[in-house]
């Protein structure tokens, strides 16, 4: 199981709109994302900017939500995409 | 470094790195006075009075009037946005952008405070349809 997350916020209208792509991207493929909300919980907060260096790079200089991001790969992915991009992103 | 100015007749305040030469609501000569960032804390708002979400709608309404670009007419997203303002104004202290999460840096912080730079978001910039980063700003068409 690939080790994948996806860092959201609940009055994001980007995750709002990615979230049922994620859902039915697990349901299609064999993959699961932790799903760590980040304005309401301060330890996924503060997880999301201990990959402060890999993810800003990537994202325009920032933490910006969502952001996917794997683990292992240190591979990361921001913003609204669309289901195909996301599902290739994910196969890599 | 910026710094709090207050106009000894009116009492206006200015935050930047020099007062301007001329009162801007007085019109009176080299008026303003270095003052502490409490005292400007307490005339820019002394009942400690929180800014409520219609307001802060009304007051970026205006702001963009006479800008390029607009509150975006799709008011789900704006009411959703908002609800994420006010709650890490709540929550954090300053009504930070939903769609971006505070660094701890205060400096960097202070960038995320909306409205904030969005021009130069490269989800605006050189866009037809540009929006800032989270689409409460839209390009005006
Ligand atoms: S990106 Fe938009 S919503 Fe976020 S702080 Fe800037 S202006 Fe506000
Ligand atoms: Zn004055």
């Amino acid at each position: 199981m690939k080790n994948l997350i996806m860092f959201w916020a609940r009055e994001c209208p980007h995750c709002k709109r990615m979230m049922p792509l994620v859902n039915r991207l697990e349901k299609e493929e064999d993959i699961s994302f932790e799903k760590l909300e980040i304005w309401h919980n301060e330890e996924n907060a503060d997880l999301m900017r201990s990959y402060r260096d890999i993810i800003a790079p990537k994202c325009g200089g920032q933490l910006r939500t969502p952001t996917f991001l794997n683990k292992e790969t240190e591979d990361v992915l921001c913003g609204e995409v669309e289901y195909e991009t996301l599902k290739e992103w994910t196969s890599k | 470094m910026k710094k709090y100015w207050r106009c000894f007749v009116c009492n206006d305040i200015h935050y930047g790195v020099k007062p301007p030469e001329q009162c801007p609501t007085c019109m009176v000569l080299n008026a303003y006075v270095e003052i502490s960032p409490d005292e400007a804390k307490k005339v820019t708002n002394p009942s400690g009075e929180k800014f409520d979400r219609e307001k802060f709608l009304r007051a970026i309404e205006e702001f963009a009037k006479k800008n390029e670009f607009q509150v975006n007419p799709d008011q789900e997203k704006v009411q959703m946005l908002l609800e994420g303002l006010f709650n890490n104004e709540q929550n954090h202290g300053l009504k930070y952008c939903p769609c971006r999460l505070i660094t701890k840096d205060p400096d960097e912080d202070l960038k995320l405070v909306c409205p904030c730079h969005f021009l130069v978001h490269e989800t605006y910039q050189n866009k037809e349809d540009g929006e800032c980063w989270c689409g409460l700003f839209v390009k005006r068409r």
